[in-house]
Parts: structure tokens; sequence; C-alpha cells
């Protein structure tokens, strides 16, 4: 099977990954923050190497300032539920992955939140000038990008919206679902109050994990409240990071994967990790460029994408092409709107969608021609049997 | 035997930090059950020498380990 839906959740995982995670059910199984035998106390180091780890990635001073969530979607709920109030206005973009717009929807519906939106042009790229726009007559409150689509792959330049954010007083929250792991991510030099990531995607860890990074400063109130394993003699939340948002049981075999697809993200480093990436996009943009009736969407250039291409074949709809490429050519990959309707709608493939690839740092160039190869043959019938 | 102190953390990934930079700084402790009579933020503490107590708490201090002075 060649797998290019690595944009949905990667595959395959490091080794590490797998050996840690029987390492902690065969030999550890302990909880943490919970009692003090030295089951328990192993598996607080587990987490807390974990969060040293995603630390070092994203250059978190405090590892502290990481909570753990589900996936990114629960850290995008914490940080818009928690962070917005009655009356407060918000910006984001018309590329947003429906974990971002739902929740803001649901606010903007109510009555509680005012929501400006960022139009992309049809290439799905977004203009930091835009932002500024909008800025410089309203009083925002948040700001919410995602960093990179996850249906054109196309980078969002968060750093100069980041930088013209805080010029105005405003924050800015950052959905790195299609970045973590794969492009280099710095809190500091981004200027990122908040940095909603998930385990499962390029951060090469298994499902439900992911986190929420809160800089100092950020007042957030925990949508979840319960027991922590500290302050057990009150009965209110404790305030302090990162108990405040991590009530109930973490998934502790879950992070303990997580902590070594990190590590190995780590090891390997993001530069190599992305130019690999870049080199299979590249060599996969250009020659579908040239297969007849392939109509690619978003930027062709990787420099400011992601491993993350979207395309239809004329003749055909995009869930009929990736059910011929599963059942005739072993090959995975999505079709269809990708969760992000605004997306679609704003490069003009609403509401058929598109088909899309996305490659991982386990894919290879062969992968890429066989892939090549097949939507050559279905653009030219020569599919069936 | 020089006198023990006991160090009242404000939670897990605190005590758990403490322990790896004392480790990094080759300061003995035991990691113990927190006191029962002392009001805990956190289940576990350290207790460690009383000679080298200063030494800890400023390793405490620059690595941004939050314990609880008012304890001590």
């Amino acid at each position: 099977m060649i797998y290019f839906d690595n944009a949905a959740t990667s595959f395959p995982k490091p080794k590490a990954v797998i050996e840690a995670m029987e390492e902690y059910f065969f030999n550890m199984g302990g909880s943490t923050g919970r009692s003090g035998h030295k089951m328990a106390i192993k598996a607080s180091e587990l987490v807390f190497n974990t969060r040293e780890h995603l630390a070092r990635l994203f250059n978190i001073k405090d590892s502290a300032r990481i909570v753990f969530t589900k996936n990114v979607t629960e850290s995008l709920n914490f940080a818009i539920n928690g962070f917005l109030e009655k009356g407060d206005q918000v910006i984001t973009t018309s590329l947003e992955h429906n974990s971002v717009m739902r929740p803001l929807r649901y606010l903007g519906q109510t009555g509680k939140i005012k929501i400006f939106i960022v139009l992309a042009n049809q290439e799905g790229i977004v203009e930091p000038s835009a932002f500024e726009n909008i800025l410089k007559k309203e009083k925002i409150k948040l700001v919410v990008v995602n960093h990179a689509s996850n249906v054109t792959g196309a980078i969002t330049p968060v750093r100069a919206i980041a930088k013209i954010a805080y010029k105005y007083g405003s924050r800015i929250l950052v959905d790195a679902a299609q970045t973590a792991g794969a492009f280099p991510i710095n809190v500091i030099a981004d200027n990122i109050d908040m940095l909603a990531f998930t385990g499962h995607k390029s951060l090469l860890g298994p499902q439900g994990t992911g986190g929420l990074y809160i800089s100092e400063g950020i007042k957030l109130k925990p949508l979840i409240r319960g027991g922590t394993g500290s302050s057990s003699e009150k009965e209110i939340q404790p305030d302090f990071m990162p108990d405040q948002f991590e009530s109930g049981t973490l998934n502790v075999i879950g992070l303990a994967g997580l902590g070594a697809g990190v590590k190995y993200i780590l090891d390997q480093g993001v530069t190599k990790i992305r130019t690999e990436e870049m080199e299979l996009t590249k060599i996969f943009i250009k020659e579908a460029e040239k297969i007849e009736g392939v109509k690619l969407y978003g930027p062709r250039d990787v420099n400011i994408k992601v491993s993350v291409v979207s395309f239809n074949i004329s003749g055909y709809t995009p869930s009929e092409v990736a059910y011929i490429l599963d059942n005739n050519f072993n090959l995975a990959c999505r079709p269809g709107l990708h969760c992000a309707p605004s997306a679609h709608k704003t490069i003009g493939t609403f509401p058929q969608g598109t088909i899309r690839f996305a490659f991982g740092y386990f894919n290879t160039i062969e992968e890429i021609k066989k892939g090549l190869k097949a939507l050559s043959q279905i653009s030219n019938k020569e599919w069936i049997n | 035997m020089p006198e023990e102190v006991v160090i009242i953390f404000t939670s897990t990934h605190d005590v758990i930090k403490a322990k790896s930079e004392l480790e990094k700084a080759s300061i003995t402790y035991e990691l113990i059950p927190t006191p029962k009579e002392i009001s805990s933020e956190c289940g576990m503490s350290l207790r460690i020498e009383k000679p080298v107590l200063n030494m800890a708490l400023e390793i405490f201090r620059s690595n941004g380990v939050r314990y609880r002075n008012d304890l001590l």
C-alpha cells in the first residue's frame, strides 16, 4: 500500500514510538501525578519528558506552559472558548478547518463574539496587510490562523501576522495541525501566544494525543475541571500550569508514544524532514502538472507550502479517483472537503472538493512515481483491468 | 547524620523537574510522600540534607521549579 494520507494521520510511525508504548504498557503502567509509588513516578517522568521534548521542538522556555489534550480540535476549543468573552472581536481566515470555524461560528451565532474573515486569494494565500486593515479600525482580541492549510498546503506567514497583531495589542492563536514536526516553529521568534498542535500527524505519535502551548500572560478559563492529583484538599480547581487544564487521568500510553515521536524528530532535525518532504512535493507537482486532465490547486512553489497537494482529474469526481486509487493501485489518499468547506470555497472547489495527496517523511520517490503513473492512467482511462 | 529538610512543590511537574535538576547537580535526595500534617498541593515531596538546601533552592529558582517557599 502507498500511503499518501499523512495530513489525516501519519503512517507509518517510527519503531521507537511503538516500543515506547509497549514499554509503558508492559513495564510501567502507573498513573501520573496520582500516588507516589515507583510505577507512578515513572509515569510522571515519562509525561514530563514528553513535555520537555515538545518544549525543545517549539523553543518553549517552560514546558509547564504546555497542556496535553486529546487532539488539536480539543486544544483549539480550549483556547477559543477559554479566552474569548462576550463582546470580543476576532479575526480569522477563509482557509480555516472546521476545528476553528465551528467553535468560532458557534460563539458568533450565539451573539457572544464578532468575527472578521480575511479572504485568501484563489491560490489559498493570505496577505498580512489584510489583517492590518482590520486591526487598524477594530479592537480585536484574538487572531486565529492555521499555520498551513490542510487543503492547499499553503503556509500562512504567521511571524508577519503575529507582529502586526502584537502592534495593535491583539493576541494570536496558531493552529499547527499541519506544521508541528514538519516545519520549524519557534514560539518566541514567531511571537505566538497560543499554539495548538496534534500528536498523530507530523509529530509521529499515536491518535488521542495533542496539546496547547499557552504563553505567560494569557488568561484562559479551563473548560474541564476535576481531579489533578494536586491541591487535593481543595474543592476548587488549581490555578497553576499545567494542572489547571489537565483534569482527569492523562493518556499516558499515548504520551509515551508522542514523546518518542518528538524525540525522533529532534534527532532527525525538522530542517532535514522539511527538506525531504519539499523534495517529494516538488517532484510530484512538477510531473503532475504535465498530466493532461489533472488540475492542481494551491501554490506550486514548495517554499511556501507543506507536503499537501490538492487536485482534480477531469471527468471524475474526487471520490471516484480515490476509490480507483485504493482499489486498483493500492494507494491511500483523501477526497472531498477535508473538513474545510470555507477553504474549498476560497479555491473554487466547493462542494465537490478535491483529491488530496499528503506526503510524509517515510514516503519515497519511487512511491511518488507510482502515484503519478496511476494518475496518468486514470486520466487516460487506462486503469480498467 | 546531618539534619534533613522536606521541600514541597506546586505540582507533579515541578517535583519531577526538581528531581532531574538535582540529579544533574549530583545532589542526593529522597522522593517521599508529602507528610500528612502539611497541607499539600502535590502528593510527592523531596527530602534533602540541610547543608545543600540553599544550593538546591538556587538551582530550582534558576530553572523555574515552583516550590513552596512558605513551608520551608
